[in-house]
């Protein structure tokens, strides 16, 4: 899932100066389940700005609405209906929800309420870890599931490096973490001892392609069968 | 407008099963005041408390059973955090984070409702009338 985490609401206020008409838009996938931007985040969200253009001698009109995905075209139908009148919209989804929403109101701001941080997982109530960069060519397969590019404090591919101690990753030297970072390499090796898969670690893994990954430009996927 | 600051009271039912004469003594202290009966205090979430705040309340006040004590177990510690998290909003508002409160009452002991009404006023009345809620508006619109 996508993991994001609310903008500070002075931030928010600034982008919306001036919009006396205000639609906040959730969305109830990702971002609720890190509970940024889910239909109760919007209605805390929608309060907070509510007392907070108060206080600086504002009345802001503020609507509600939340769908399940903002990312796909066709849920977000019932958001460009309840933007009807609003002067400027806030999304509460991922970056991806936010443009998705902007094209479909081409004569409304939409701005952002998150920020949006990495592809994760809950990994325990109210901890997010960041367990996928989209790299592009999935390099799973040799490391028992676990992934080093966003894993490893180095994205090593052929690690561990020297620095790990008791388990923890060197960068807990660096940096304070709670709870401290593992060595994603000794998970590595962890994992594959129990699978019995240990020889996979003596294939050394190839420099890896980047142009796959970010580095390439603007990526798209491009599905012959599924085009109209 | 009326001057009498207003305090919304969000009993949990195990804590507080009759809410009339808390009511009664907190209008007695000369304030406005309403209470709403909850199932248990797991069922508050943090945005329930803002928008009280936003469009009614000067000050808002749950009553929850001991951590320990509660029904879905862990559902009194967790209201508990929400209600931080809330205040944090009211903190990078620049409202007081008191106007949400939380006192904590055993299920089946009796409670001393004079005392609890009388912190409750002391509380309101010190930090008066909550300038983000709607209809206090103490600052002028400002022109576009
Ligand atoms: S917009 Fe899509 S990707 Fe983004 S948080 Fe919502 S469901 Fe996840
Ligand atoms: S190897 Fe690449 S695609 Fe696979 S989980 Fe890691 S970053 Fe994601």
């Amino acid at each position: 899932m996508i993991v994001g985490t609310r903008k500070p609401l002075a931030e928010i206020q600034g982008m919306v100066r001036g919009a006396r008409r205000l639609l906040l838009a959730g969305c109830d996938t990702c971002v609720a389940e890190c509970v940024a931007g889910g239909r109760k985040e919007v209605g805390e969200l929608a309060a907070a700005l509510m007392m907070a253009f108060r206080l600086s001698g504002q009345e802001v009109e503020i609507r509600e609405t939340s769908v399940d995905r903002q990312c796909i075209h066709e849920f977000l139908l019932e958001v460009v209906e309840a933007a009807a009148g609003a002067e400027a919209v806030i999304s509460l989804a991922c970056g991806a929800g936010v443009q998705a929403l902007a094209a479909r109101l081409p004569e409304t701001p939409v701005f952002p309420a998150l920020n949006t941080q990495f592809i994760g997982e809950t990994a325990e109530r109210g901890l997010w870890l960041e367990n996928c960069r989209g790299c592009g060519d999935c390099m799973l397969g040799l490391t028992g599931g676990i992934c080093p590019i966003s894993r490893c404090a180095k994205s090593l591919l052929n690690g561990p490096c020297g620095g790990a101690a008791g388990g923890l990753c060197e960068i807990n030297k660096a940096k304070k973490f709670d709870p401290e970072v593992p060595c994603a390499w000794l998970q590595i090796y962890d994992r594959l001892s129990a699978l019995g898969q240990l020889e996979r670690l003596l294939e050394l893994a190839p420099p890896k392609d980047w142009s796959q990954g970010e580095a390439g430009g603007p990526r798209r996927v491009l599905r012959p069968d599924q085009r109209p | 407008m009326s001057k009498k600051p207003e305090v919304v009271v969000l009993a949990c039912q195990q804590a507080l099963p009759e809410t009339g004469p808390l009511v009664e003594a907190l209008e007695g202290a000369g304030l406005r005041a309403r209470a709403v009966p909850e199932p248990c205090s797991s069922k508050i979430e943090a945005f329930h408390l803002l928008r009280l705040l936003a469009v009614e309340a000067d000050c808002v006040w749950v009553l929850a059973c001991p951590e320990d004590a509660c029904l879905l177990r862990e559902g009194s510690r967790r209201l508990g955090k929400r209600l931080e998290h809330a205040r944090e909003y009211l903190r990078e508002i620049g409202l007081e984070p008191e106007r949400l409160n939380l006192t904590r009452l055993s299920p089946g002991e009796p409670v001393d409702l004079t005392r609890l009404a009388t912190d409750m006023a002391d509380t309101a009345r010190t930090l008066g009338l909550n300038p983000g809620c709607r209809g206090r508006g103490p600052k002028k619109e400002q022109p576009q």
